[in-house]
């Protein structure tokens, strides 16, 4: 069986994360040792001469016996006071002491937790171990990230979902970089310090002053010293006082060379080896030890992995929680009906839940499992696919190989019937289904009933085509889907704008307020999620199992959620929300509708609406602060009756969130339908589409058909068609 | 002053090169670090004969090639013995504690003018070599001798 990227990301964020966890905290403590030091002393100016620097900090402490340059800049001074050993550091402009140096402002177990668990060897290799499995979950991470997104160009989206979710991804997006780069380098570290990779340099070789004056030379008189800049220098050694062999030694970042005390000559130079650069670096970029501000970059995407860590596990119990249980299910060899799910939210597996029980009822056996265990057994007697589309046409994550495995094998006798899930808003429809159904019949599997297409999970379709299967197999089928509800919230009405709408079908725009939860409550999913104009509510009316869904025309950002409402013909929901008074409660949740609300600012829209469609739109406007330019066209029955958020839109143009406003009503003397005026305005609408307007339309069936036919002869004229657009997401409808 | 328990290693052999090979004698090595502040030291012990040249390696505590080369002048003297590291190789020594190790010297490197010398090492601080250099004599046998900055003191007795 093989593991998908979710799975490889959730376990090791479930197991090793743990550890990765102490890592990174341990990591962020570390991470102040950089900034402290950067405060404690000035650092030298890179292009001082060392000569120059080893003479004034022999001045300020004349038995100086080796000098570093820190990589924070600083200069520290090391020598001896009586039997006392000394570090101080030393202002590098005049050789002042300023005070004691210290490597270290964290206690000792801060590093050996970091880097060994506190367990020696053994913890190194634990350690390494979990800096393996953190760059793991970065790449496993940025792959889920770039499916959630949609891609590299829409990485900067809006991020929908839970706040764990949220959290997780926002997060993710921000500090993925750093922590994949962190592992990496501390896997370096980690193989020089567990001798996995010899280390650089070979002995050092053998070297002695040889006396031919009287005098060793000065510093300042030192040629290597005097060309060597301060911003290159690593390290000092000066000659030993009582040994007149000993030799200046420097290690600089090309190298290390020895000279003579007496004629200053340089007696050898040792260049700095590939491995050893590699590994400087890798110090470097793990501790941020030279340049402040990326520790405190280190340090945050370190303290992160606390968040990573808890959201995920809360993920993951929320997934748990709500995972669909099939019971009864049969194994593979037994079973005569095999169902088999492609499901990316796993709402496909709640109407498997439903086949699966009634199936059972109906004396058989049944095996439900995953697309991508697609086979037959002798025992099989009909088989039944069950597969949902995912974003622009793609199978579910799981299922993605599932295709090329059923080309693969030899076909059957046994009927293969296909269900499909998808939302007609996209112009792959159910693709995934259809190219299965296909690629079935091409191999020659004979099909109990022809490919039926479910459209937004409609209960009523499902139950129409479990009529047809039980007519198709001959036997009584009761298949009882209940929708699967997210926890609702409590909405109250806070006001509510009456308008006496057509054909005795009064509507109204209901303004209501949630309440609002601490932040630990949200995190563990509870309370209203975060909506954006142009996301749909349900609503669940009181006696009523079916959600009706609302589009929004406000986002959590406005404070109040803002619908627009008309009176359906009998219609429960309708009924139920017009007949609310202001301080009434109603039962609510938000779905999110990502091909329609809008995802990242766009340079100009075009937004299209009729009647109650209008209400999304005045959302996107709403909220349009970057002042984008959002040019509506509102097509409607009577300025006096339907001529709805008439007062707000008057106010957004004056505050230049909406660029202009074209209205048709139909009921009026010369007035007419939306597309009539989008034909009038050709030309206008021509030179907006050719700048890359956007456009969204919202309203019935029928005019979103109209809509679209004087946008196509307009589109082709610019080599360009509506469907074109629907692929490349600039053009979406929401339609009721 | 140290209450910790003692760190204690015993070096099985030591096959020192020399010149002539006669009575053996056992030279048991106790050194005790200062509470220096800092990780567990790295040292090397070993002996240089009468001219300053390597003569052997007694003893090297700390298990990571890596770190080497800040014991530099046993790094750089020794470079030449491919068997340095043969059976004489511990644990790096914690601050404040207690190394004793035991090895078997011929009696012809006493007071030949050979020196014991030890290298000392620690992470993020300063290193020492030359931390200790002590004349092997019968004279100097159970006299403890202090080292520059991580060594409180080194003793040798002589069997």
């Amino acid at each position: 069986m093989t593991m998908g990227w979710k799975s490889v990301h959730r376990w090791l964020g479930l197991t090793l994360g743990t550890l990765a966890m102490v890592l990174g905290l341990s990591g962020a403590l570390l991470a102040i040792d950089p900034l402290q030091q950067a405060w404690q002393a000035p650092a030298a100016a890179p292009g001082l001469p060392v000569a120059t620097l080893v003479q004034r900090v022999q001045a300020g402490m004349p038995g100086v016996e080796e000098i570093r340059r820190l990589p924070s800049g600083a200069i520290a001074a090391f020598g001896f006071s009586g039997e006392q050993a000394q570090a101080l550091y030393v202002d590098p402009a005049d050789g002042r002491l300023l005070g004691p140096y210290q490597p270290s402002s964290m206690p000792r177990w801060v590093k050996n937790l970091h880097r060994a668990l506190l367990l020696g060897d053994a913890g190194r290799w634990a350690a390494a171990g979990a800096a393996l499995a953190m760059a793991v979950l970065s790449v496993s991470g940025l792959v889920l990230l770039l499916r959630r997104m949609g891609g590299w160009r829409q990485l900067a989206g809006r991020v929908r979902g839970t706040l764990a979710q949220r959290l997780h991804v926002l997060a993710g997006r921000v500090v993925l970089a750093v922590l994949c780069l962190s592992s990496v380098t501390a896997l370096l570290m980690s193989a020089s310090t567990l001798g996995l990779v010899a280390p650089g340099a070979g002995p050092e070789p053998e070297v002695a002053s040889t006396a031919v004056s009287a005098a060793p030379l000065p510093a300042g008189k030192l040629p290597l010293l005097q060309d060597l800049r301060t911003g290159d220098l690593r390290r000092l050694n000066l000659p030993d006082a009582t040994d007149p062999t000993d030799t200046w030694q420097v290690t600089t970042v090309q190298g290390q060379g020895w000279m003579d005390r007496y004629s200053g000559q340089t007696l050898a130079w040792q260049e700095a080896t590939a491995a050893q650069r590699i590994d400087d670096w890798a110090r470097v970029l793990h501790t941020g030890e030279s340049a402040w501000p990326w520790a405190v970059v280190l340090g945050l995407s370190g303290l992160s992995v606390l968040l990573f860590w808890a959201t995920g596990v809360l993920i993951w119990w929320q997934e748990r929680q709500g995972a669909v249980r099939i019971a009864d299910n049969c194994t593979l060899p037994q079973a005569d009906v095999l169902v088999f799910v492609a499901s990316e939210g796993g709402s496909t597996w709640g109407f498997a839940q439903a086949l699966h029980g009634a199936l059972v009822r109906a004396g058989h056996r049944v095996h439900s499992t995953g697309l991508e265990h697609f086979q037959t057994t002798p025992a099989t007697r009909q088989v039944f696919i069950l597969a949902a589309t995912y974003g622009e046409g793609q199978p579910p994550a799981h299922a993605r190989h599932a295709l090329q495995r059923i080309a693969a094998q030899a076909a059957g006798a046994v009927p293969v019937t296909v269900l499909g899930f998808g939302d007609r808003q996209y112009p792959s429809f159910c693709a995934f289904a259809q190219a299965i159904e296909q690629t079935l019949r091409a191999r020659g599997w004979p099909a109990l009933l022809p490919l039926e297409c479910i459209h937004q999970q409609s209960s009523q379709q499902f139950a129409r085509w479990g009529g047809a299967l039980a007519q198709a197999l001959g036997e009584p089928l009761a298949i009882d889907y209940r929708p699967r509800l997210p926890p609702t919230t409590a909405l109250t009405l806070v006001s509510r704008r009456d308008y006496p709408g057509q054909d005795g079908r009064p509507t109204a725009i209901l303004r209501f307020s949630w309440p609002r939860l601490p932040w630990h409550e949200r995190l563990r999913g509870h309370g209203l999620a975060r909506f954006a104009a142009g996301d749909l509510v349900g609503i669940v009316a009181p006696g009523s199992a079916v959600p009706r869904y609302y589009s929004l025309a406000s986002g959590s950002a406005d404070g109040f959620l803002e619908i627009c409402v008309r009176q359906w013909p009998g219609g429960l929901c309708s009924s139920h929300l017009l007949g609310l008074k202001p301080g009434d409660g109603t039962q609510a949740f938000i779905r999110s509708n990502p091909g329609f609300a809008l995802q990242d600012r766009p340079r100009s829209a075009l937004l299209i609406g009729a009647g109650t469609g209008v209400a999304p739109l005045a959302g996107f406007i709403r909220s349009n602060d970057g002042r984008t330019a959002m040019h509506l066209y509102f097509g409607a029955r009577d300025p006096a009756r339907d001529y709805y958020f008439e007062p707000e839109i008057q106010r957004w143009r004056d505050e230049q969130r909406l660029a202009s406003v074209q209205t048709a009503f139909s009921r009026v003397p010369g007035g007419g339908y939306v597309q009539d005026v989008l034909r009038r305005d050709r030309e206008r609408l021509r030179a907006l589409l050719a700048g890359g307007a956007i456009v969204r339309v919202c309203g019935s069936r029928p005019m979103a058909q109209a809509v679209a036919q004087v946008l196509d002869d307009i589109l082709g004229t610019l080599g360009l068609s509506v469907r074109e657009l629907k692929v490349k997401g600039r053009y979406a409808e929401d339609l009721f | 002053m140290s209450t910790k328990p003692l760190l204690t290693a015993i070096a099985a052999a030591c096959a020192l090169a020399l010149p002539a090979q006669g009575q053996a004698r056992q030279v048991t090595l106790t050194t005790q670090l200062k509470n220096y502040g800092g990780d567990g030291a790295y040292l090397a012990v070993y002996l240089t004969d009468a001219k300053g040249a390597y003569a052997g390696t007694l003893w090297v505590a700390g298990g990571k090639a890596k770190y080497y080369k800040h014991l530099s002048d046993w790094n750089r003297l020794s470079a030449g013995d491919a068997r340095r590291l043969n059976g004489v190789t511990g644990a790096s020594v914690g601050a404040g504690r207690t190394l004793k190790v035991t090895a078997d010297l011929a009696d012809a490197l006493i007071d030949a003018g050979y020196e014991i010398r030890v290298d000392a090492a620690v992470e993020d601080m300063r290193d020492s070599p030359g931390e200790i250099r002590l004349p092997l004599t019968t004279q100097n046998a159970g006299k403890p001798q202090p080292g520059r900055q991580y060594i409180q003191s080194l003793t040798y007795q002589l069997q």
